[in-house]
């Protein structure tokens, strides 16, 4: 019972481990990615216990952008796999080379009769043929898809299986032999284990429930929206160039936004767009009139639009109102 | 620490977090790799691989600081006592303190099969061996020593077990059974000693009623808190079987958000069962394509096959609803069902109708469920129940899309107010749709009396039955996905 306690040797190890995780949290924001300590716990920890990562959270939150961040870090290549309904493993996984199957049996037939001369009889015949290795099913004539391919590359890799969620529940079981063992079953061939064990990221939208078993095996990890300071950090990082005054400003304004009721919420990527465009016309305040014309880069419904419009203006002077008071500088 | 992992699992299934034994190890060695030196980061790390669902994380994060806020209560103890750095640590409290870390080094020797006296009697044990005084409860209620207090209470607490409670009902019984543990017995005497010695209402005796009193208000707080912790659902769990089998016409108005609740629970089992579409292999079309590939090895013989398959497509659902009085409670939760159903049952259209009939699918994918029924019911509901017309408005609205994927769901009580139900349309119906089922939530004996024209529309349904409770509409839903395919 008292080795529970916080003792000395638990604040060493918490030590190291924070200072870990401070390194990666580092390493992505010098990469353009700015994120949370949640988000970098997540990753040492799937580094650590060879996991694989459940990332969810509403689209445009950079799901798939903290897979690319994490190939940048760790100097990995980043091999995707796009899911769609109808993936199957062929697409996914491996596929023969049909063509050069085909010729490899024609130059066979052609050199049947050389390889058998001197065989008498249908014994001797086959017995010649069995000599032979059998390369019509070897990995030569493998065709690796993303998958295969992520458990080949030598220094290991990042493999991204992005929206799982779109793909059928028969290549989500599919996907089970990998994530947990890291290995694939080709039934010609054997079995495939990974030299390396790639980090693996899985992103899904939530059009579907991902199976159980699936999230059984992955750390999961919600990336919500970034509170206003995570934000301005972000827009700062991507956007270069921005006035503080404005910075602070789109950000509340984007915030405030978010607490409405509308079809779907402005997400960073969003948010990055509009400080793009605000950027492009010079600007370094809000004012009723430019977010007007520029809402259609946060808002993509039409309703969206017409309900938001007639809130424009106090949208506006909270957000100023709310920037006096936060940053510049604070950060 | 796997033993405080398993409890921590423990109350995280109590708080409906679904937690595999395979999660829990999982828990344990990421715990283990980042130790618990550091609050936040163990939460962090638990929580990635424990709670798997928005609703988890956030059910995750209220158990982890109930838990680990008394958890931390009882190694703090530990701590202060070893070092003996409590800022208020005076020369007096130190003896009893140095007394408490005994007490914790032990603690665990005397909760699993200790002396059945309880911490009072156990500690004397020890200490005697030790060589010190007693922190007996009396000792430590009179230093004033909350933190050994604190570490009594939790050890007696675990062997009056404690973490079987489970209904609010039990916190008397538990709450006794610890204080009985704890010496409850010697700290009357010493009040009736007390009272015996200068009479009631001595200052002596009413001091230590006074101090009787917070031992009481403490070990109450105790249960109270493990009582949030292993049985915050129990009471809910109990609520909801009862609501998922009692009449729908019966249910009251603050029950309604549970129902919702419950709905949305039982589509989601519905749809995890019957969302993998089905394909069914057709004989007689070969799909070349795959085929050729599939035969290179063979020098392009067609040696082995492979026929073309079709996915069985989901069933469009057309329900119609009887809105009026009694039966509008049962449309309402047949539509809520049928609409948390969107992954599986991408087509639904509903119609609603008393005295006339009319398309109310688009206010549903416009509009919250909540939103849309009081409109229903404002614009169809209340007027005189008359099948014909309402059949007549059916035919001309829809009548020509109803075909042989389509499933029509009828709901209502059969009377028509004596009006002609238009069987000849229900026949039209029956005759295009590939299912006709007819829902009525009154029982089958009550059939046919009266107005109810129920024996004449029954025999245009593949199927009519009594529908009722919510367990019911699940069944009569299931029904339709299963044989969708």
């Amino acid at each position: 019972m008292q080795s529970q306690g916080p003792n000395v040797t638990d604040h060493i190890k918490s030590d190291a481990v924070q200072t870990d995780i401070a390194r990666i949290r580092d390493g992505f924001e010098a990469g353009g990615y700015v994120a949370n300590t949640h988000i970098a716990t997540a990753v040492y920890l799937a580094q650590m216990l060879d996991k694989p990562i459940l990332v969810e959270g509403p689209p445009g939150v950079g799901k798939t952008e903290l897979a690319k961040a994490t190939a940048a870090h760790l100097g990995r290549d980043l091999i995707r796999l796009q899911c769609y309904e109808g993936l199957d493993e062929a697409k996914a996984l491996y596929e023969w080379k049909y063509g050069k199957q085909l010729l490899y049996t024609q130059v066979l037939k052609d050199k049947l009769v050389d390889l058998l001369a001197g065989t008498r009889g249908l014994d001797q015949a086959m017995e010649r043929l069995h000599a032979f290795d059998d390369t019509f099913f070897s990995p030569e004539f493998l065709e690796p898809r993303p998958l295969l391919k992520a458990l080949q590359v030598a220094e290991g890799c990042v493999l991204l299986v992005d929206e799982v969620d779109k793909s059928d529940h028969e290549f989500e079981a599919f996907l089970l032999e990998i994530l947990s063992d890291f290995q694939v079953s080709i039934p010609e061939i054997g079995t495939v284990a990974a030299t390396v064990k790639p980090v693996v990221f899985l992103t899904s939208n939530n059009t579907r429930e991902v199976g159980d078993a699936l999230k059984r095996r992955c750390l999961h990890l919600y990336i919500a929206f970034p509170d206003q300071a995570l934000e301005m950090r972000i827009i700062e990082k991507r956007v270069p160039g921005v006035s503080a005054s404005l910075l602070a400003q789109l950000v509340a304004f984007v915030q405030e936004l978010r607490t409405k009721t509308i079809k779907k919420l402005p997400a960073v990527s969003e948010t990055i767009d509009w400080a793009r465009a605000l950027l492009l016309l010079h600007a370094t305040e809000l004012d009723d009139a430019m977010v007007r014309n520029t809402l259609n880069l946060l808002l993509k419904f039409e309703d969206d639009i017409d309900s938001v419009e007639t809130e424009v203006p106090g949208m506006v002077r909270r957000a100023k109102e709310s920037a006096v008071g936060a940053v510049p500088g604070a950060r | 620490m796997s033993r405080m992992m398993t409890r921590f699992v423990e109350a995280l299934r109590a708080a409906d977090v679904r937690v595999s034994p395979a999660e829990t190890l999982d828990a344990a060695r990421a715990a283990d790799l980042v130790g618990f030196g550091d609050r936040t980061l163990l939460k962090d790390v638990l929580s990635l691989s424990m709670a798997k669902t928005p609703e988890e994380k956030a059910a995750f994060d209220a158990t982890f600081e109930r838990f680990f806020a008394f958890e931390t209560l009882r190694t703090a103890t530990a701590t202060a006592a070893a070092t003996a750095s409590a800022p208020e640590a005076s020369d007096q409290d130190t003896a009893p303190q140095e007394e408490a870390s005994d007490n914790g080094a032990s603690g665990d020797s005397a909760a699993s099969g200790g002396p059945p006296g309880g911490g009072g009697d156990g500690s004397e044990d020890i200490d005697a061996a030790a060589g010190a005084p007693s922190p007996s409860l009396m000792d430590m209620l009179r230093t004033g020593d909350r933190t050994a207090l604190a570490m009594a209470i939790a050890r007696a607490g675990e062997q009056a077990g404690i973490r079987n409670i489970r209904y609010v009902t039990q916190r008397g019984l538990y709450g006794r059974r610890i204080m009985e543990r704890i010496g409850l017995q010697e700290l009357t005497d010493a009040i009736i000693a007390a009272e015996r010695a200068e009479g009631a209402g001595g200052p002596q005796s009413d001091a230590l009623k006074g101090v009787r009193e917070r031992l009481r208000r403490d070990v109450d707080d105790y249960v109270e808190r493990n009582l949030a912790l292993y049985a915050q659902n129990e009471g809910k769990r109990l609520r909801e079987e009862v609501l998922e089998s009692v009449r729908l016409t019966n249910v009251e108005l603050r029950d309604v958000k549970t129902m919702r609740v419950l709905v949305r629970k039982m589509a989601k089992k519905l749809v995890a069962l019957h969302s993998r579409r089905r394909k069914k292999a057709r004989r007689g079309h070969l799909d070349v394509r795959r085929t050729i590939r599939h035969n290179v090895a063979y020098d392009g013989l067609m040696f082995d096959t492979h026929w073309k398959r079709r996915k069985v497509d989901r069933p469009d659902v057309m329900a119609i609803c009887d809105v009026s009085g009694s039966v509008a409670t049962v449309a309402r939760f047949l539509l809520m069902f049928l609409y948390s159903l969107g992954e599986v049952l991408p087509k639904v259209r509903s119609f609603a109708f008393s005295g006339h009939l009319g398309e109310v699918t688009e206010l549903f994918e416009t509009m919250d469920m909540d939103q849309a029924i009081p409109l229903i019911l404002r614009d169809y509901g209340g007027g005189a129940t008359d099948y014909g017309a309402a059949l007549q408005d059916f035919a001309d609205i829809a009548l020509k899309d109803v075909d042989t994927r389509t499933t029509v769901i009828l709901l209502g009580d059969g009377r028509s107010n004596y009006t002609d139900p238009r069987v000849d349309i229900m026949q039209q119906i029956y005759a295009r749709a590939r299912r006709v089922l007819i829902l009525n939530p009154e029982p089958e004996g009550l059939w046919g009396t009266g107005d109810s024209e129920m024996l004449k529309l029954k025999p245009f349904s593949q199927k009519a039955q009594t529908c009722g409770s919510l367990k019911d509409l699940e069944r009569v839903v299931d029904d339709i996905l299963r044989t969708a395919a």
